[in-house]
């Protein structure tokens, strides 16, 4: 039972579908306007249902001017991690600084593999995960001396030229639930980004995977705030009286005003491909939920 | 030698990361502004340089009809390579080219690997999951997404890999204007060895320069310019001239000056007409069928599809039906639809279908392996007076398009179900709508067509013009020409209800006897369609009706739904206050991938009676139909005499349609409805046995029907669909 004390934030979820190709995009504007902090795309390149990822981010990125962009989570297997590094530096020097980049170890080993991907155990994957995390924070590290070099079993750098830096402290989101991955985004993320719907018991199961990150915090010698909690979320809005997300916006904030004092969760990302949905969660979802925090942190 | 490829025109960006964002979108929006054909987004990898598909996807959301070439450095997945660059080209609706720079210690494999699978997972023409193995990348079981247009692949490369350009690369692109003569000879030699034309490939050369002094080559004036670039198009078969600078000056000066200057200079030296052929890849051209004239295809079409071209995949099939076409000719006026009729008329013997756009249940709209000629891009819909009401609408259009721009005015033409079906196949044969029982069929708004008959000639027919051809177009147009545009007098539409609801049916019998009372006791501003899902073990059964009632007033709309939802008890209903449009609003807009046959079978019946509904429910347990559903038509149906249009069964207060999927079982169970039945509608018919056409029409509607056939199409140009022509027997026995 921790709160970390984060500044709350709040962003949406849409579906990166192919076909109409603009739909997603006017998602994300309407996230924008919504007020909310960020928009997120899934990543399933195996998919032929849905647009390539980071086409779409950048595309959307041209498009909007405020809200911070994701990918949620992108799947490392099919992503060279220094073509990523540059891309998300590229990207939020176009940007100013707003993107922030998830990334996970890679699930649905088939579709990977029948891209023309490499097929990695849990272990293996997580190892490169680790790897990946060190090229892609290498490359952008342009003050460090030297070229970059590592010499990883998954993915090797030797003396690439580092750059472009970024325009900001990218963070970096792991998408985990499993003890290693768990582990590993204590020791080298800036984020934690689990999926609501993922976790076996619902927010009960936080508690338990939270200490699991503040210990391989700490034993990195980290302060476990370093790791911020953000959470996928779905649910439908209803005249009231249903379980979780299952109400009305008020329900809602206080629902979720309980996941950030109970857990410490900070960043709120719904699932919706509904602008009506989308509005309701940024313009009164989040705002009071903020005020319930606000006043709990400061009683 | 020139490969007699039509000049484009680029700038190189420069993305090195001291540039701000700023100074990109400006340099694409210049380049756009002077109307240069390209931008080329370079494949930096030194560590400033930005990474070239973000780069392209920023630019693309900043510009409107830019081109962006996309380059891109060896890649470890060129899965995911050719999925951002179709990704690209969707989002801008065609706007993407891709380079590939070719690695020097890259003897060919690793780049002929890439192009491969990016062109394995783009080829959509042939269906199935993308394999490909190759020595470095390889795909195996990939699900294939398509560019939204057919993405040139060039390649970058000096010397070692220009065979590799030659077999397999659409652009030889190279910097160095020395080596385009051996370049060349390379390149020719080697695509003549894959079986290609070398004019499959273009050439382009990349180029800095200056303003001012001759000083070298590209340094002087425009002139200066203009007689160094000369040579390279005449000579070397230059296509693409792309400048590098970091000067907006410079920049300018080519787009504004150098580039008409070189164009008017090539026209000059070059015979009329030099770039007009489009050469398709080998590959395309393996993929086309016996029998076609492909290098007399009429000039001027608006588009020729073949089947080795991308857009085939989306214009291949129907809704319902697989098609295989030899070509697809789209036409944008009735002077292109002429031209096309006659090269389909030089091709005796091969199939010719006909297509308006949109969704139809028979499918005549495509063939295997013959011509069809596409009218879907002649969609323009018109008022041409608010007095009357009279609006002009081509045949392309789809009913959804026409509700929407009718809505405005307070108008709508009862169309069908379905806002994705086309007008011209609906608007020759019927039309039952959500408004049938009030406004009637669609072919009663008509006033006027014009049309091209089987001889080529363009006619008018109404009242007063051509009135028996104009009377036949009503009901049994598809025998007597193509529609090129329609005239209609729209009705005025105010809001309406529309109620769907989901009733028990267990008692299916009961539900049909009742529903059909229902229907035929109600005023003529309800019309009610049904469809009864075939019954499945376990699940309970249910009608699903669809109901529309013009009128927005609460107290109306639920004294009509009363008797309906009185029938049985209810498990799900959405009753909303709408309009027409918003009903309509009800369609994808996807291209259709159907393959295989509909098997889809029509009657007209006067009641809904208890041997009817007895039949009705044996067919829907026997398991051998899939669809099953009822229109309600009578009301101003009935209005209008049999005699006046060649859909003459306007006693039928129903329409029924049923689909299966195999035709033997179909009529199986057709033969059980039939006692019941009084005539058929041809949209929803995909039977083409010659008695048919005697259910079809009335024996006075037939008889004068094949007069008429055999005086406006007398060789039976126009019988792919219920054929009249009068060489056929006679079922009806009544000719004459």
């Amino acid at each position: 039972m921790t709160d970390y004390g984060h500044d709350l934030w709040f962003g949406s979820f849409v579906t990166p579908a192919a076909r109409p190709p603009q739909a997603p995009v006017e998602l994300a504007l309407a996230s924008e306007r919504a007020g909310l902090d960020l928009v997120s795309f899934q990543d399933h390149p195996y998919q032929s249902a849905f647009q390539d990822t980071w086409t779409l981010m950048s595309y959307v990125a041209a498009r909007t001017e405020r809200i911070r962009i994701s990918g949620n989570v992108l799947s490392l297997p099919l992503r060279s991690p220094a073509v990523l590094a540059r891309a998300a530096a590229s990207l939020d020097r176009l940007t100013g600084g707003r993107v922030d980049l998830g990334i996970g170890a890679g699930a649905f080993w088939d579709g990977i593999a029948a891209m023309g991907g490499r097929r990695l155990t849990p272990g293996q994957a997580v190892q490169a995960l680790e790897e990946a995390v060190q090229v892609i924070r290498g490359l952008w590290a342009t003050d460090e001396p030297g070229p970059l070099k590592v010499d990883g079993e998954y993915y090797s750098v030797t003396g690439a030229k580092r750059g472009p830096a970024p325009a900001h402290r990218i963070p970096i989101h792991i998408g985990a639930y499993k003890p290693r991955m768990l582990r590993l985004t204590g020791r080298i993320a800036d984020g934690w980004l689990p999926s609501l719907g993922y976790l076996p018991d619902g927010p009960a199961s936080l508690d338990a995977m939270n200490e699991q990150i503040d210990e391989a915090a700490s034993a990195a010698g980290r302060e476990p705030a370093a790791v911020s909690r953000l959470l996928n979320l779905s649910g439908r809005f209803t005249t009231g009286g249903g379980g979780l997300l299952q109400g009305t916006p008020g329900d809602w904030a206080e629902q979720l005003a309980d996941l950030a004092l109970q857990y410490g969760v900070s960043g709120f990302i719904l699932a919706s491909d509904e602008p009506a949905e989308l509005d309701l969660f940024g313009h009164e979802v989040a705002p009071r939920t903020r005020e319930l925090v606000q006043s709990e942190r400061t009683a | 030698m020139n490969y007699g490829h039509r000049l484009r025109f680029g700038l190189r960006l420069s993305t090195d990361a001291d540039h701000e964002p700023d100074h990109l979108i400006k340099s694409a929006a210049l380049a756009e502004r002077w109307g240069l054909d390209l931008l080329v987004v370079p494949a930096g990898t030194a560590g400033a340089d930005l990474e070239p598909g973000t780069v392209s996807s920023w630019i693309a959301a900043a510009t409107g009809s830019l081109g962006l070439v996309v380059e891109s450095p060896p890649t470890p997945h060129p899965a995911m390579l050719a999925r951002a660059v179709a990704s690209l080209d969707q989002l801008t609706a065609g706007r993407v080219e891709l380079a590939l720079h070719a690695e020097a210690a890259d003897s060919g494999e690793a780049l002929g690997d890439t192009i491969a699978v990016v062109r394995e997972l783009w080829n959509v023409l042939d269906r199935g999951l993308g394999r490909y193995t190759g020595r470095l990348h390889r795909l195996s079981g990939a699900q294939k997404a398509a560019p939204a247009h057919d993405v040139p692949i060039a390649v970058h490369a000096d010397s070692h890999v220009l065979r590799l350009v030659g077999r397999q690369a659409d652009e030889w692109s190279t910097g160095d204007v020395t080596a385009l003569a051996e370049g060349n000879r390379v390149v020719d030699e080697a695509a003549r060895a894959a079986g290609r034309d070398p004019r499959e490939i273009r050439r382009r050369i990349t180029i800095r320069g200056d303003v001012g002094e001759r000083a070298g080559t590209f340094t002087g004036t425009t002139e200066d310019w203009v007689s160094d670039l000369l040579p390279l198009v005449l000579d070397h078969g230059v296509g693409t001239v792309v400048l590098d600078t970091d000067s907006e000056d410079l920049a300018a000066r080519f787009a504004n000056d150098v580039a008409p200057a070189l164009r008017a200079a090539v026209d000059a030296a070059l015979p009329h007409g030099w770039s007009s052929t489009r050469v398709r890849r080998a590959a395309a051209l393996a993929r086309r069928r016996p029998g076609i004239d492909y290098e007399g295809t009429p000039e001027g079409m608006a588009e020729v599809v073949e089947p080795g071209d991308l857009a085939y995949a989306r214009l291949r099939s129907g809704y319902l039906r697989g098609g295989a076409p030899g070509i697809v000719l789209r036409a944008t006026t009735a002077e292109q639809v002429a031209q096309a009729l006659a090269y389909a008329r030089r091709h005796p013997g091969v199939p010719l279908s006909r297509r308006s756009a949109g969704h139809g249940v028979s499918g005549r709209s495509t063939n295997d392996g013959g011509i069809v000629i596409d009218v879907s891009l002649m969609n323009t819909i018109e008022v041409l007076d608010e007095k009357t009401r009279r609006v002009r609408i081509g045949p392309g259009a789809r009913w959804a398009e026409v509700a929407a721009a009718l809505e405005p005015y307070g108008w709508a033409l009862s169309s069908g179900d379905y806002g994705g079906v086309g007008v011209g196949g609906l608007a020759t044969a019927g039309g039952i709508g959500y408004l049938s029982r009030e406004h009637g069929l669609t072919i009663d708004h008509l006033r006027a067509v014009e049309m091209v008959l089987a001889d080529g000639s363009i006619v008018r027919a109404s009242d007063v013009e051509n009135a028996d051809l104009f009377w036949a177009v009503r009901g049994a147009g598809a025998n007597f020409g193509i529609v090129t545009a329609f005239e209609f007098e729209a009705d005025e539409v105010g809001p309406v209800a529309f109620a769907q609801l989901t009733q028990d049916a267990s008692d299916v019998e009961r539900y049909l006897v009742e529903w059909g009372r229902v229907v035929e006791q109600s005023p003529r501003d309800l019309t009610s369609f049904v469809i009864l899902p075939p019954s499945r073990a376990g699940r309970p059964a249910v009608a699903l009706s669809h109901t529309m009632v013009h009128a927005a007033d609460r107290e109306t709309v639920l004294a009509r739904l009363e008797p309906l939802a009185a029938i049985s008890p209810m498990y799900a209903q959405d009753v909303a206050i709408s309009s027409y449009a918003a009903v309509m609003n009800n369609a994808s807009d996807d291209a259709p991938v159907s393959r295989g046959e509909p098997v889809s079978r029509s009657g007209l019946l006067r009641h809904v009676t208890p041997e009817f509904a007895a039949a009705s429910a044996r067919v829907l347990r026997s398991g051998a139909i899939g669809w099953f559903q009822l229109r309600a038509v009578g009301g101003a149906v009935a209005d209008v005499p049999a005699d006046a249009t060649a859909y003459a069964h306007r006693d039928a207060n129903f329409s029924l349609v049923v689909m299966g999927g195999d035709d033997e079982v179909v009529d199986a169970a057709w033969e059980l409805l039939r006692p019941f039945l009084d005539g058929l509608y041809l949209s929803f018919e995909s039977s083409l046995r010659p008695e048919r056409l005697a259910e079809a029409f009335p024996p006075a509607t037939l008889s004068r029907l094949r007069r008429l056939k055999s005086t406006y199409d007398p060789e039976g140009v126009f019988d792919d669909n219920f054929a009249l022509t009068p060489a056929t027997n006679d079922p009806g026995g009544s000719d004459q």
